[in-house]
């Protein structure tokens, strides 16, 4: 849990000894590609730390089609935080699109961890804010934007995924068609490469 | 002239598939004390060994995807793997060829079982070697090297024993077919039983063999089985292998380049900022493009 250690200590200032007794609350696990974390339907239990490997969260609608609503890579945590919150069934699937090791947080774990930590509780204030401002960013992008900003977008938030992820999850990611992607992908080369 | 000895004999670890076309056992970087450093200028080794692939009408593969920093050598020991690139090359690599590609500042490609070959199914054997470039070459243009069995010098031994085939660097008087950017040797030793070969090269250079098929004896007492990968100390120049099986041995030297690291992915640079940059330039569609 090294990374996950190591962004817990930068986001607070807890004391050594509490830290140590905070520590032991969270749980690791490890999956294999494919696996699922959260199904629609469940409750949101956890938030999900990504140790290392790559998550998704997705909907799937009426014809199956699934939608991807984001990815978390390495020091990234993926969740459904009103499920969590609210303590309702999500809307979500979680799932790994590579072999994963997660560090399962609890909201038992965020609550000991506010109270221990002034700092930790305003750094989950920020993270909450910040996650409201990406989502209103997303929500704006997904109506208004064309492909080719939304692709923009993309690799600027998410600049190794290109490498990681299939095309057809970017283009459900950005809500276009995997033919819009290569379209912008063509066109940006087209701008872009000089032969040397 | 000193014995060049044996440091270690790696056991293939188990496959796993590159794309869905490729069942390969990595040597290089991840087997034990094969990582890059160790194994400079070569930076990575899959090796597919003999697979049945059954018939299918849509070939198995790789799809698009970029490279930047290296060379990649593919030795096709069995089967037929098609290949195109944004530079506008394409071949087939059959049975016995070569194919160098220096991607440099930056290529894409897409390699897939060929057509006929994937129709009709077989069995499948490939090296998927990738060569680090100096520095001073890596934004360098790419370029693209065919070389077909035929063009391969090969060095007879003696008694009709066998032959060295010379992809790259020197063996006796036959020169390598391919060009290469720092000193690289890298031959297919193809030896009937009883056949046996010497070789010299600089104690510096990082010197290994990949056993593709039969057993040997190298230096006339250790036997090393098929798949399995040999690397040597980098004290002595001599080695000699035997083959106590017909056999089929890849021989790797290479001059190290003794140059900063940086590797993610598909790209292998000096620094992280190279990387970052690859990166960045990939995405803006900078290496160019190519159809999947």
């Amino acid at each position: 849990m090294q990374n996950f250690t190591k962004y817990l200590k930068a986001k607070s200032n807890i004391e050594e000894p509490d830290f140590q007794q905070l520590i032991k609350k969270v749980s690791f696990k490890s999956i294999e590609k494919g696996e699922i974390l959260l199904r629609s339907g469940e409750v949101c239990k956890h938030s999900f730390f990504v140790e290392n490997g790559l998550l998704r969260s997705y909907t799937v609608d009426g014809a199956g089609k699934e939608h991807i609503i984001q990815f978390g890579s390495e020091n990234w945590i993926v969740s459904d935080r009103s499920s969590a919150f609210f303590n309702e069934p999500s809307d979500l699937f979680i799932d790994a699109i590579e072999d994963t090791q997660v560090v399962l947080i609890s909201s038992d774990f965020i609550n000991e961890a506010s109270e221990l930590s002034s700092s930790f509780r305003n750094y989950n204030q920020i993270a909450l804010q910040n996650h409201i401002r990406h989502q209103q960013k997303r929500i704006n992008l997904l109506l208004s934007a064309s492909a080719e900003r939304r692709y923009m977008n993309f690799i600027k938030l998410y600049p190794d995924l290109t490498l990681r992820v299939p095309q057809w999850m970017i283009a459900s990611y950005l809500g276009i068609t995997p033919e819009s992607l290569s379209r912008v992908r063509k066109e940006l080369a087209h701008k872009n490469f000089k032969p040397n | 002239m000193k014995t060049k000895n044996i440091e270690i004999v790696v056991a293939p670890r188990e496959p796993h598939y590159v794309g869905d076309g490729f069942r390969v056992h990595n040597f290089i970087p991840s087997g034990y004390r094969l990582d890059m450093e160790r194994m400079d200028p070569f930076i990575l080794l899959d090796y597919n060994s003999p697979f049945y692939f059954p018939p299918t009408d849509r070939p198995r593969g790789v799809s698009v995807h970029p490279h930047r920093g290296f060379e990649t050598v593919t030795i096709a020991y069995q089967g037929k793997v098609a290949h195109h690139d944004s530079s506008g090359n394409s071949g087939v690599i059959g049975v016995g060829d070569v194919q160098w590609m220096t991607a440099a500042s930056g290529i894409l490609h897409k390699e897939y079982h060929e057509e006929q070959f994937s129709k009709e199914g077989g069995y499948f054997q490939m090296v998927q070697l990738w060569v680090n470039l100096p520095a001073k070459y890596k934004m360098s243009a790419p370029k693209y090297q065919g070389i077909t069995n035929s063009q391969i010098n090969k060095y007879p031994l003696e008694d009709g024993m066998g032959v060295v085939e010379v992809i790259a660097g020197n063996y006796g008087n036959v020169t390598g077919a391919a060009s290469t950017f720092s000193p690289v040797n890298m031959f297919n030793a193809r030896l009937e039983e009883g056949g046996k070969a010497g070789f010299d090269f600089p104690a510096t250079y990082n010197t290994a063999l990949l056993v593709v098929a039969g057993e040997i004896h190298v230096n006339g007492t250790q036997t090393v089985a098929e798949n399995h990968f040999v690397l040597f100390e980098n004290e002595g120049e001599h080695f000699s292998v035997e083959a106590t099986k017909k056999a089929i041995v890849l021989i790797l030297s290479g001059e190290p380049l003794n140059e900063p690291i940086a590797a993610q992915g598909p790209f292998v640079m000096n620094t992280r900022e190279e990387i970052s940059q690859a990166i960045r330039d990939y995405n803006l569609g900078k290496f160019g493009y190519l159809e999947e």
